[in-house]
């Protein structure tokens, strides 16, 4: 069967209770080679040092709980294989966040950006129920399918350089999660998410290192998402200089 | 090791309730990994800054008369002048590089009633439109007569 | 001012994608000869003076020009914005972008009048 194997994990760690500023720890353990990294941290949290906190929950890339630095990479853990790596491994807590506890982020700032884009369906008047459900071509749906992928992982604002430096920045997910609304067939609230998309600290502030695009693991690509936000942003404001909104809504 | 992040970096509109450390950039930026391409980029914007102002130059001696424009073509002679032109080169063929990958996914699926082509036919007529007028502007100024 | 580069931001945007786009074509072909090849000794009957007059006063070539000045220095300006914004600086933006459009904003009129008075 399959031979286990020696790695030192650097694991960045953090007590607020006690530490001025984080700090390494290394761990020595024997690992097998069908583990991801998530297995790995488990089982030093669970046998070696149970005071290490971490994030984790569905093991299968779709909560989004398991995120962290790997080797200086923002990586869903519980997807990411060992074998693919050397016989150091460093973890660190997400870039780009503030520090809860060792690889524990806080959450809540990532949270507060979403409800700028109103990430609903908006319809001018509602619909009733008798009227039956709001139908949807296959073709329509492939438009902004993949934008809605997203397991809010928060990795593409781990590796965004415009999130770390522009504390207004709405960032990928938020900003993918409001184009994939504007580009849905059954939504008519694009003048409204277009307006706060020309606000401060949104679709402008980006400045396409597509890095979001690269990180993320569910090929969402935010980067697209919020580049074609900018595009749309420019033709509802030219149209806006030519066509008065007033007495449309 | 990385840099600090703005302090304010995904902080909650409302504080938590325990201390957290504050955030730090990502350690590969900005000249490692794939952050070198992304940051070069954004780097060409001085030598696109420069080479307008260059032009600009060299148009206003070719409206100031026959003097000024042997003047100017004079000093392009200069080898710090020939070696900014070869950065500039370098830099225009870079970011056409980088552009014409990127540029494709940021099309909208429609615009208006319009769907634009799929990737691979916009990257073709970019870098197709991209050689047409470089030949043409190359075989204008170096003498032809369309 | 902050409140002023918002709004005019979607057309900043324009005017730097075009500086990209546009821009980086036009380049090409005239970084080559003009900034290269010619004053290396290639290709000297293209910079003689009379014929550059009389191909460069031509109303495209006019319209060329300034785009070959102008769009590049709007790709500069933001650029170089973002890049200042990356290297930590978000708190001294406004500063640092408007510096940069208002050059950008001074060379695009010095470059309609230069191709002008061609």
């Amino acid at each position: 069967m399959s031979e286990r194997q020696k790695k030192t994990f650097v694991i960045t760690r953090f007590d607020p209770d006690t530490d001025e500023v984080p700090k390494t720890e290394s761990y020595e353990i024997e690992v097998e080679p069908y583990w991801k990294i998530l297995d790995a941290i488990n089982y030093i949290k669970d046998e070696v040092d149970p005071s290490l906190s971490h994030r984790w929950s569905c093991r299968m890339a779709v909560c989004g709980s398991c995120g962290m630095m790997v080797n200086g990479e923002p990586r869903l853990t519980c997807k990411d294989r060992l074998s693919g790596y050397g016989d150091t491994i460093e973890i660190s807590p997400l870039s780009n966040f503030p520090v809860i506890r060792d690889l524990v982020v806080e959450m809540d700032g990532f949270m507060d950006k979403f409800n700028q884009v109103k990430p609903w369906i908006i319809r001018a008047k509602e619909l009733a129920a008798e009227d039956g459900p709001m139908r949807q071509s296959p073709e329509e749906l492939e438009e902004f399918k993949q934008f809605s992928m997203c397991i809010n992982c928060m990795l593409c604002y781990s590796a965004c350089p415009v999130v770390a430096n522009e504390p207004e920045f709405l960032g990928p997910a938020a900003i993918a999660l409001g184009h994939r609304y504007n580009i849905d067939s059954r939504d008519e609230g694009a003048a409204e998410r277009n307006e706060v998309f020309r606000g401060e600290g949104t679709v402008f502030s980006c400045s396409y290192a597509n890095e979001c695009s690269e990180v993320c693991p569910k090929n969402v690509d935010p980067a697209a998402a919020v580049n074609q936000a900018k595009f749309n942003a420019v033709i509802d404001w030219a149209t806006g200089l030519v066509i008065s909104r007033d007495g449309k809504e | 090791m990385a840099r600090p992040a703005h302090p304010h970096a995904m902080q909650p509109s409302r504080p938590g309730s325990t201390r957290t450390a504050p955030p730090q950039m990502p350690p590969r930026y900005p000249m490692g990994g794939r952050y070198r391409n992304y940051t070069l980029f954004d780097a060409t914007g001085l030598v696109y800054l420069l080479v307008g102002f260059v032009a600009l130059r060299i148009v206003w001696a070719l409206g100031s008369g026959r003097e000024a424009w042997q003047s100017m073509l004079n000093q392009l002679e200069n080898p710090l002048y020939i070696a900014f032109h070869v950065l500039a080169f370098v830099s225009v063929v870079f970011v056409a590089v980088r552009f014409f990958s990127l540029f494709p996914k940021a099309q909208p699926p429609r615009i208006g009633p319009a769907k634009p082509p799929p990737a691979p036919v916009i990257t073709a007529m970019l870098y197709g439109v991209w050689f047409g007028i470089t030949a043409v502007m190359t075989f204008v100024l170096i003498g032809g007569n369309l | 001012m902050k409140t002023f580069l918002l709004r005019v931001e979607p057309l900043i945007w324009l005017l730097f994608g075009q500086g990209i786009l546009i821009g980086t074509m036009l380049l090409t072909g005239w970084v080559l000869v003009v900034g290269i090849l010619a004053p290396l000794g290639f290709f000297p009957n293209g910079m003689d003076y009379t014929r550059a007059l009389d191909v460069a006063s031509n109303p495209v070539s006019r319209l060329v020009l300034f785009a070959l000045i102008a769009l590049p220095l709007w790709k500069g300006a933001h650029h170089l914005r973002s890049l200042s914004i990356d290297l930590g600086g978000a708190d001294r933006d406004t500063t640092v972008a408007t510096t940069l459009y208002a050059l950008a904003v001074v060379g695009t009129i010095l470059a309609a009048i230069a191709v002008v008075r061609l």
